[in-house]
């Protein structure tokens, strides 16, 4: 794969080429280079609230389980038993004390250590002098939980989050504050018939927004937006005329506390390569993980959350719904164009695009650090 | 109801807390064959860990004191 045009300048640079979105060998590759070699969200930390609660899911492929411990503490796991390869939970649940393979019953503790393995030496013998449980254990995958969301690190190898991420960490540290998920109603799923790459390169410029969403143009003009660019590690748009949603009678959210005056009127919606795409504003916030399900396949993922716990009460649940419902209206409106994209790709002379120099760095950025990752 | 069947019944309705506490009833009607104590509460302990019922750790004791857990 020659990426070397991705890699040029903004000005003579073309976009990553079609195969980077229909070949199911690239995917495949990107599992390694992109999805295992660095942080990869997988799933959110409200979705495993209590004790001993148990999420499995997979990450392209890789069969993975999410737990709360009774110290609180979320820890991932690869969903195989260490005996004979068994998936050990099948749907979400609710730990009461240890994980129990369904096969043959070896236990594990929500800390992953190997608790018995019955019958192991004969019937009623459960040890044997060549088990040694203390290696046996379940298989942990490196994690770390930021703004809720759960990531992991495959490979293991990669820097730790808080230095690979310190730069976004530093630029949204007045947001490093607990944030209070509004429930059912903040929640949603789309699945998109499109590469994750075109989720995350529409969501991180701005250029699209009069066309695309109209509705925004009326009042957040293109000029209102700028650009956010960190080559190697985000990149995605500001907009500098946030205005917060009032409820039929004037009623709206609380702000985060302690904000400085710039965010009375900012909001930031970045793409933390590679696969989540956050949004910040005075008074919510909001994450959205990318599932890949195949080269052609995305499950986006959408969580809304709030200052207060009082904003996820019952007493503000039709202003959540208002405000969830613009939200889902806003990235519904641009799935005809990650889906048209998709299927543009099949053109067999597209070159991979071009990039207007002023409007999409934040896209070349991402498309450069998918190149750098790939070559 | 003997034990047999109010273990199934257990088993059907996936009352684990149950289970555990049936093998462990099962494992004191058998207590002078040791083999058969320990396999009954083997059971009784794999279904009292999953359960996260306070009984597992006498469980483990009773069968560490038979050579048979850790």
């Amino acid at each position: 794969m020659d990426v070397s045009a991705v890699k040029k300048p903004i000005n003579t640079a073309k976009g990553l080429p079609n195969e980077f979105y229909i070949d199911h060998e690239v995917f495949e590759l990107e599992k390694e280079k992109i999805f295992f070699a660095g942080w990869t969200a997988i799933t959110f930390g409200k979705e495993v609230s209590n004790i001993g609660d148990a999420k499995p899911l997979e990450l392209v492929g890789i069969p993975l389980l999410v737990v709360r411990g009774e110290d609180k503490n979320i820890r991932v796991f690869q969903n195989t038993c260490r005996h004979r390869g068994m998936i050990l939970v099948q749907e979400k649940k609710n730990i009461k004390g240890a994980i129990r393979c369904p096969y043959h019953s070896w236990c594990y503790s929500t800390k992953g250590e190997l608790k018995t393995t019955p019958h192991v030496g004969g019937p009623g013998q459960n040890t044997h002098p060549d088990m040694d449980r203390t290696a046996l254990g379940l298989v942990s995958i490196r994690s770390h939980v930021w703004r809720d969301v759960v990531f992991v690190n495959i490979s293991g190898t990669a820097e730790p989050f808080e230095i690979v991420n310190k730069d976004l960490m530093k630029r949204w540290a007045e947001f490093e504050q607990p944030i209070y998920h509004g429930g059912a109603d903040s929640s949603f799923k789309l699945e998109i018939h499109c590469n994750w790459k075109l989720a995350v390169e529409n969501y991180c410029e701005s250029y699209h927004l009069p066309w695309v969403h109209p509705g925004l143009n009326s009042y957040s003009r293109l000029e209102d937006h700028y650009n956010i660019e960190k080559p190697g590690e985000y990149s995605g748009q500001g907009s500098l005329v946030y205005n917060p949603l009032l409820s039929s009678d004037g009623e709206r959210f609380d702000d985060f506390p302690g904000l400085s005056e710039h965010w009375n009127k900012a909001a930031e919606y970045i793409a933390l390569a590679p696969n989540v795409l956050l949004g910040v504003h005075r008074d919510h916030a909001f994450a959205i993980i990318l599932e890949p399900l195949s080269n052609s396949k995305t499950r986006e993922h959408i969580e809304i959350y709030y200052a207060s716990s009082k904003m996820a009460e019952s007493g503000f649940s039709d202003l959540r719904r208002k405000n969830t419902m613009m939200w889902k209206e806003v990235f519904e409106e641009d799935i005809f164009v990650v889906e048209g994209m998709q299927r543009g790709r099949h053109g067999r002379y597209f070159d991979g695009g071009k990039f207007s120099p002023v409007m999409e760095g934040p896209t070349h950025l991402f498309h450069r650090w998918v190149a750098d990752r790939m070559s | 109801m003997d034990i047999n069947r109010k273990l199934i019944a257990a088993h059907t309705k996936g009352d684990i807390e149950n289970i555990a506490r049936l093998y462990a009833q099962a494992a004191s009607q058998v207590d002078e064959i040791p083999d058969k104590v320990a396999y009954y509460l083997t059971h009784a302990y794999v279904f009292a860990l999953e359960a996260g019922i306070t009984e597992a750790e006498d469980y483990r004791k009773t069968l560490k004191s038979l050579g048979r857990e850790e």
